[in-house]
């Protein structure tokens, strides 16, 4: 998956490294922490950082809202940010923007310190906040030319009209933005974040009052741009499924602190494994716990009505239950059991007494007290 | 000069209004008081309207001068307007008239002339006469020059045909390009 | 196009094509219409000499204006905040000063079609047009900074307070009070905090002005004074909107929240 990330990075910004200046070349990344989904397969090289944050503190009404924050972002690489309501998610992407002073901490974006950099790097930047601040009496495409201006490049309507098709508004409507239904506004948002190519995407709550239908085609989009284009993507959802379903890294932010970053796989344990259980409504055939078999799956526990499964990455679950219906299994019901991300997430946020750990020491605690993927 | 008199002393009453009590009894005296040995000239404006109405600006002169052979200090000049038609006479307060009402000089040397022009508003209808008056410190009364008498012609001040359809109609406009508005919108949203 | 003009037309589109700009103007036009009725149908109202009419009528027109501006600029950064729309706007390649002279220049369209609402309203009541011309110079002259003040410093208390609303409020206290001499008129001057009002009050700048070209038959030249006056508070104001629209510098400091 690396492997064809990287020449697709090189080939969207083969300026990179210039542009991004040290950061591109100093990544302040522990290796623990970078995993996997940081480096390239056998190069060691490291895709450049778009976004990196270290050590932020933030006080907001006097009061501290950010304690210690750390979250890096890689061109071409999806980075879910999560966390309880008011951990600071939020507050960590307007001071991503520059637009809130840090106590203390440094924020790069783009290698710069956007408290200083100049307002053009913002056009290299694309926002879709949990707001949609569409302006309401416009039509979509007129609005998408409005703020190609605003971003200093210019489109025309063709180009509006293709930017709407690519994110599920085709064809343009001709209604003012006021009469739009949730999920075309939040349509509207995203095409709005793109109008510059953005090389960074900064998405707040994206997917909300995005129908499935919807909510599929925005992650695929945000998918698609990452490997082909290398853009990154900051998502910042409470949905983990489609943290699960899209994201290469995530940082998790309790009460102010990053207490998990790294590569979703290494984090939440071997990534892409997923466990079921099984209810049986009478015996296995007797070859079927045969080895050799040639399903992507192990059994891992075997009851007498009941047998838990463990599937391979990138196994489909509904082809292997089918297929192994038609084996013969008894199956009338088959349960996820609660691990992976979830069981990650909760683990981390659990409400309780605040131990700020190390970042890494807390990843691998938290990897290891989900339990069912260890 | 006699007619000129009653008409001073009526200017005077006119237009100092609180100071007309501290000019007459400042300095109780036996002796009348003095008269300003000021000369008074007064022209209208060439350019003024022939014949003006409601609404017009006038421009009027003044030339004062000191024919003495001794310096006058302390000169104050004032403007008057009477209405002089019969039955109407009256002297009018300047508030809307004229922004200028008065000046003073400090001092004229023996020869010396002063210039200032009046200029007049004219609010109301009637036949009126301009008085521009002089005294100094030591001669308040008053030397005075009149203009001729002029007519000021009626006007309607705000004509219910030209206000009405302004003021009914440009609401009407918007009100109804807003319902276009609307209805375009409405129409967009059944599309 | 620059993106301050892209702003500014937006906001002009938004005025003319909106039915929320287009029922400000229409109340505005109401207002203005309520008064030529009144003295066509008062009368006391209609002994007033026509000078008086036009000069009353372009004090209500600044008065309309300056509040319209005063609304467009609490919404330009209150209002914006409260729908979302700041942050993505200020997260923009757009320079801060590009966006507060966008808005500015928004609120100068406004003001512009206030002006031409008021033309018509202005011949109307000024009979023959004898003071029309000098009305119209006066509103432009010292009409278009008194409301772009207004909207700017409106602007400046939206960005410093926390809610629009809040925001609206003070604005509205803070133009009644500034606007009062459009109805003391010269009682104001009878005491010496009032001529210390007077002296300092930009809509007493533009009053006077317009008073003296209107009523008064004075030149533009002799209204130096009340034009540096009016020009003085503009600069003030825009530089506050500037100011509170920049982008932070200390800890604590922020206008998206």
């Amino acid at each position: 998956m690396m492997q064809d990330r990287i020449p697709a990075a090189a080939a969207f910004a083969p300026d990179a490294v210039a542009r991004t200046g040290p950061a591109a070349t100093k990544d302040p990344r522990p290796p623990s922490s970078a995993g996997p989904g940081k480096q390239a397969a056998g190069t060691g090289i490291l895709p450049p950082l778009l976004l990196a944050i270290e050590g932020l503190r933030v006080r907001r009404a006097a009061r501290p809202v950010l304690r210690d924050v750390r979250l890096h972002v890689a061109r071409g690489e999806v980075c879910g940010l999560l966390g309880p309501n008011g951990a600071g998610k939020t507050t960590t992407i307007l001071a991503a923007l520059g637009l809130l002073v840090p106590e203390t901490g440094r924020v790069r974006l783009f290698g710069e310190d956007p408290l200083t950099a100049p307002d053009a790097l913002r056009a290299r930047l694309g926002l879709v906040p949990e707001g949609d601040g569409l302006t309401e009496w416009m039509t979509a495409g007129d609005y998408l030319q409005h703020w190609a201006l605003l971003q200093g490049r210019p489109l025309g309507p063709e180009e509006a009209a293709a930017l709407l098709d690519e994110v599920g508004l085709a064809p343009p409507p001709r209604l003012p933005a006021a009469r739009f239904s949730q999920g075309m506004r939040r349509r509207l948002a995203v095409a709005r974040a793109l109008v510059a190519s953005p090389e960074l995407l900064i998405l707040d709550e994206p997917t909300n009052g995005l129908d499935p239908r919807g909510r599929r085609q925005l992650l695929e989009l945000l998918r698609g741009l990452a490997r082909r284009r290398g853009v990154g993507v900051l998502l910042c959802t409470h949905l983990l499924e489609d943290v699960a379903r899209i994201c290469d890294t995530i940082a998790v932010l309790v009460e102010g602190r990053t207490v998990a970053e790294g590569a979703l796989g290494e984090l939440v344990g071997r990534a892409g494994s997923q466990r079921f259980r099984l209810r049986l409504d009478g015996p296995l055939p007797a070859e079927a716990l045969a080895r050799g078999s040639p399903l992507p799956m192990r059994v891992v526990h075997q009851a007498a009505d009941e047998i838990a499964v463990e599937l391979e990455p990138g196994a489909t679950p509904a082809t292997v239950w089918r297929t192994l219906l038609f084996s013969g299994w008894p199956i009338c019901e088959a349960r996820a059991e609660g691990g992976g991300l979830e069981a990650f997430y909760l683990a981390l946020t659990e409400p309780g007494p605040v131990h700020p750990p190390q970042p890494a020491e807390a990843a691998s605690q938290a990897a290891n007290d989900a339990g069912p993927v260890s | 000069m006699k007619a000129s008199v009653p008409l001073a002393v009526l200017a005077l009453l006119a237009t100092l209004g609180p100071a007309v009590p501290r000019l007459a009894w400042a300095a109780p005296s036996a002796a009348p008081p003095a008269s300003a040995p000021l000369k008074v000239g007064l022209a209208p404006d060439p350019a003024n309207p022939a014949a003006p109405r409601m609404g017009d600006r006038m421009s009027f002169h003044t030339t004062l001068r000191n024919p003495a052979s001794a310096p006058v200090g302390g000169v104050m000049a004032w403007l008057t307007i009477l209405r002089v038609d019969a039955g109407h006479e009256e002297a009018i307060d300047l508030e809307d008239w004229s922004a200028n009402k008065a000046l003073t000089i400090p001092a004229m040397a023996p020869g010396g002339e002063a210039r200032s022009d009046w200029t007049l508003r004219l609010i109301s209808p009637g036949t009126y006469r301009v008085l521009v008056s002089a005294a100094t410190r030591a001669a308040p009364v008053p030397a005075v020059g009149a203009s001729e008498t002029f007519a000021v012609a009626p006007k309607p001040v705000v004509e219910s045909r030209r206000v009405l359809p302004v003021a009914l109609g440009l609401p009407l406009a918007l009100g109804g390009l807003l319902a276009l508005r609307l209805t375009m919108a409405k129409g967009d949203d059944d599309a | 196009m620059s993106p301050a003009l892209a702003i500014a037309r937006r906001e002009g589109g938004e005025l003319l094509c909106s039915p929320r700009g287009l029922a400000w103007l229409l109340a505005a036009a109401g207002v203005l219409s309520g008064f030529a009725l009144l003295l066509v149908g008062s009368t006391e109202l209609g002994l007033l000499d026509n000078a008086q009419v036009v000069y009353d009528m372009a004090g209500l027109t600044i008065a309309l204006g300056a509040l319209l501006a005063l609304v467009s600029g609490v919404d330009a950064v209150a209002g914006e905040r409260e729908r979302g729309a700041l942050l993505p706007l200020l997260a923009t390649a757009s320079p801060r000063r590009s966006i507060v002279l966008g808005r500015l220049g928004g609120q100068a369209l406004a003001w512009s079609a206030m002006l031409a609402i008021s033309a018509p309203y202005l011949w109307a009541v000024g009979s023959t047009g004898q003071n029309l011309g000098a009305a119209l110079l006066g509103l432009l002259l010292f009409g278009t900074p008194v409301a772009l003040a207004a909207g700017a410093a409106a602007m400046a208390l939206g960005a410093r307070l926390r809610s629009a609303r809040a925001a609206l409020l003070a604005s509205l206290i803070a133009l009644l009070l500034v606007a009062s001499p459009l109805l003391l008129g010269p009682s104001l001057r009878q005491s010496a905090i009032g001529q210390g009002f007077d002296a300092v009050n930009p809509f007493s700048g533009a009053t006077n002005a317009l008073d003296a070209m209107v009523i008064d038959g004075q030149g533009l030249a002799a209204q130096g004074w009340h034009l540096a006056l009016v020009l003085a508070w503009w600069g003030l104001a825009y530089a506050a909107a500037l100011r509170a629209l920049r982008p932070p510098r200390r800890p604590g400091e922020e206008i998206v929240a």
